[in-house]
């Protein structure tokens, strides 16, 4: 499984006194070097960061940690006296204690259907009823079609075939066709390198 | 992370466009199952069947539901029946197909292969006992694939044996006429036949090979006639040819990478080394999974019109060339199958008199197999169909790759008739065979045909 920083226990940032940093905004040149000046000016450091672009809307999530403590809601303000028009949120840092041993690897989740209201809210619904965890959701309506792909961890004492079947059949009540398959199917066929097998070198 | 794109692709290539695995093939040495008592050795053999198969329907089944990909055949291959028959009868052999044929059900696999003789340079005790009796084994089981392999580079052609399997494919014929000549659909003749090959009737487990390994066949002309289309689509036609077999080449690589994870772990499942990849454009009679197909995007009008055999050159080796890349250990036959009944556009091209015996036979030069699934007059001279091995053996002999037959002469079938055989197997047009009865002197001649000059290549 490749590295996320976000999940990843054993992350240590360059200075103790760590941070979350979510920035939202109108999309536009500038904003995460906005950030940097605001992280440069404490003389912190980004640990790691994602960012997407969504319907013209721009979103950010950053650790970043300084060499001093910061409150919160100063980082928060700096970083908003950086750039124009920013919401911000920043909280403390806790490193994770995640057991990645309770989960049988990553799934995708992909469903293609007519889109109606609470088509996202049914299937997370699921999801969480059985503590299947969601680390990478992506919806898009196109015409009245809507597409849900998500990657979520799904805890070792589940059967698989049985989760198939049960989405399937909510699928089949919505009205969408539902698949969940093991990630590693979408690693071999589109990146060059397989990943390894314990045990089967 | 996994980006949206590369998922959607997938999830096309996988559902859309019908990507399965085709067989994952569990291959046994027998070897050890050797006894003077047909009884014994053949409770030897199913025992070791049983215990060694039983799980692999299960364990196939739930690797290819938690990748969301169907493995469509799970089959065995044995190692050569031959190896087990010296010194037995007629008889022994056709009791042991049935153990065969007995054991395969009870594992859920829908063929066993390995009912085989390795004849290139002589027929040995063994090896006869497997050819006399492959009119009755193959009339008397439902799951028993045979092979001959009468041909190699370093061996040349065993006419002999040529004319003789000339004789036994119309024995077979007859003895399933009532299912017009079915039985020889279960029987291939080879030149330097693979000894990892995955794919129906042709597969055995050759002495090189270890204890037990598991093969595994991926196809998908589908998925490849449909990612050519839409890069045609995509750049309005005005491609290469050379653009068009890298396309393939992607595409092939993707399909292998399906059947790399998923043999991998099957083999790991039941504690078996994984042997090979073997991408093959093998099609079956559903419309958009043709091989056919495919010529026809590539701009062939009419299948078996000037131009087909360039085509299939180009797609075999753009197939082999993904595939290698894809996978740590390519075998079988890895290229494209053109086997007539099987694939409708092939079939159409010959009902429709596009495509003729001596095009195919061109075409085979450069395929991965060779004449496949064809349906020939029943009473075509057993010397005619000799010489028709010899021809396809003498390619596979002097341009160093693997050619097989698979023959099906329809007793009582006249050229033009449509024959059906049902399922995969599809349906056909009997196909002329002209010239038929001007080969018997030479057919008769026998001995060997030397081995070609290439053979001396140490």
């Amino acid at each position: 499984m490749p590295p996320n920083p976000l999940v990843d226990p054993a992350m240590k940032t360059r200075f103790d006194n760590a941070y979350v940093l979510n920035v939202v905004a109108d999309d536009h040149p500038g904003i995460v070097a906005a950030v940097g000046d605001a992280v440069i000016a404490l003389e912190g450091n980004i640990d790691a960061c994602s960012q997407t672009v969504l319907e013209g809307y721009f979103t950010l999530i950053m650790i970043v940690s300084f060499p001093r403590p910061v409150e919160p809601e100063a980082l928060s303000e700096s970083v908003r006296g950086h750039g124009a028009a920013l919401q911000v949120i920043a909280r403390r840092f806790d490193e994770l204690s995640g057991s990645p041993d309770a989960y049988q690897g990553r799934f995708v989740v992909t469903a293609f259907g007519s889109d109606k209201p609470g088509i996202i809210h049914r299937f997370t619904q699921y999801l969480a009823g059985k503590d299947i965890n969601i680390v990478d959701l992506y919806g898009d309506r196109s015409g009245e079609e809507f597409m849900l792909i998500s990657e979520v961890e799904i805890p070792a004492r589940w059967d698989i075939s049985l989760l198939q079947a049960d989405l399937e059949e909510i699928g089949r009540e919505e009205g969408f066709t539902v698949r969940l398959q093991h990630e590693d199917i979408f690693v071999a066929t589109n990146q060059l390198r397989l990943r390894r097998r314990e045990g089967n070198a | 992370m996994l980006r949206t794109d590369e998922i959607l692709s997938t999830i096309q290539m996988l559902h859309a466009e019908n990507l399965d695995v085709r067989t994952v093939t569990l291959a046994l040495n027998v070897n050890d199952c050797a006894a003077s008592s047909m009884d014994h050795m053949c409770r030897k053999l199913r025992e070791k069947i049983v215990s060694r198969a039983r799980r692999l329907v299960e364990v196939c089944d739930r690797v290819g539901r938690k990748y969301g990909i169907p493995v469509t055949n799970k089959r065995l291959a044995i190692s050569p029946a031959s190896f087990l028959l010296a010194g037995h009868g007629r008889a022994a052999a056709v009791q042991l197909a049935r153990t065969l044929d007995e054991a395969a059900g009870v594992c859920g696999v829908d063929l066993v292969g390995g009912f085989t003789a390795l004849v290139q340079k002589g027929i040995s005790a063994g090896a006869r006992v497997v050819m006399e009796s492959l009119p009755e084994a193959l009339s008397q089981t439902q799951r028993v694939c045979a092979s001959v392999n009468i041909a190699s580079r370093k061996a040349g052609i065993n006419m002999d044996a040529a004319g003789w399997m000339g004789q036994i494919i119309l024995r077979i014929a007859e003895a399933t006429a009532d299912q017009h000549g079915f039985g020889c659909a279960k029987l291939v003749v080879f030149a330097n036949i693979p000894e990892d090959n995955p794919f129906m009737a042709g597969a055995y487990m050759g002495p090189g090979e270890p204890e037990a390994t598991v093969n595994l066949g991926v196809s998908g002309p589908g998925v490849v006639g449909s990612a050519l289309k839409r890069r045609l689509q995509q750049a309005g036609g005005k491609l290469t040819l050379g653009e068009l077999a890298e396309e393939i080449k992607i595409t092939s690589f993707r399909v292998t990478r399906v059947g790399e994870l998923i043999g991998r772990e099957v083999a790991a499942g039941l504690d078996v080394a994984f042997g090979i990849v073997d991408l093959s454009l093998a099609p079956t009679p559903k419309v958009g999974d043709s091989v056919g197909e495919i010529l026809q995007t590539l701009g062939i009008a009419q299948i078996g019109a000037p131009g087909s055999t360039a085509a299939v050159a180009m797609l075999t080796d753009a197939v082999k060339k993904g595939g290698a890349f894809a996978s740590r250990s390519v075998g079988g036959l890895s290229g494209a199958f053109i086997p007539v009944s099987e694939d409708a556009a092939l079939a159409d091209a010959v009902a429709r008199g596009h495509l003729s015996l001596e095009k195919l036979e061109a075409m085979t030069s450069v395929c991965s197999v060779g004449l496949d699934m064809i349906a020939i007059p029943g009473d075509t001279p057993a010397e005619t169909i000799a010489a028709i091995l010899a021809d396809e053996m003498a390619i596979g002999t002097v341009n160093n790759k693997t050619t097989a037959v698979r023959l099906i002469p329809v007793p009582g079938g006249k050229a033009g008739e449509v024959v059906e055989f049902g399922g995969l197997f599809g349906s056909t047009t009997i196909l002329e065979v002209r010239n038929a009865g001007a080969s018997k002197a030479f057919v008769r001649f026998g001995g060997r045909i030397p081995a070609p000059i290439q053979s001396l290549g140490n």
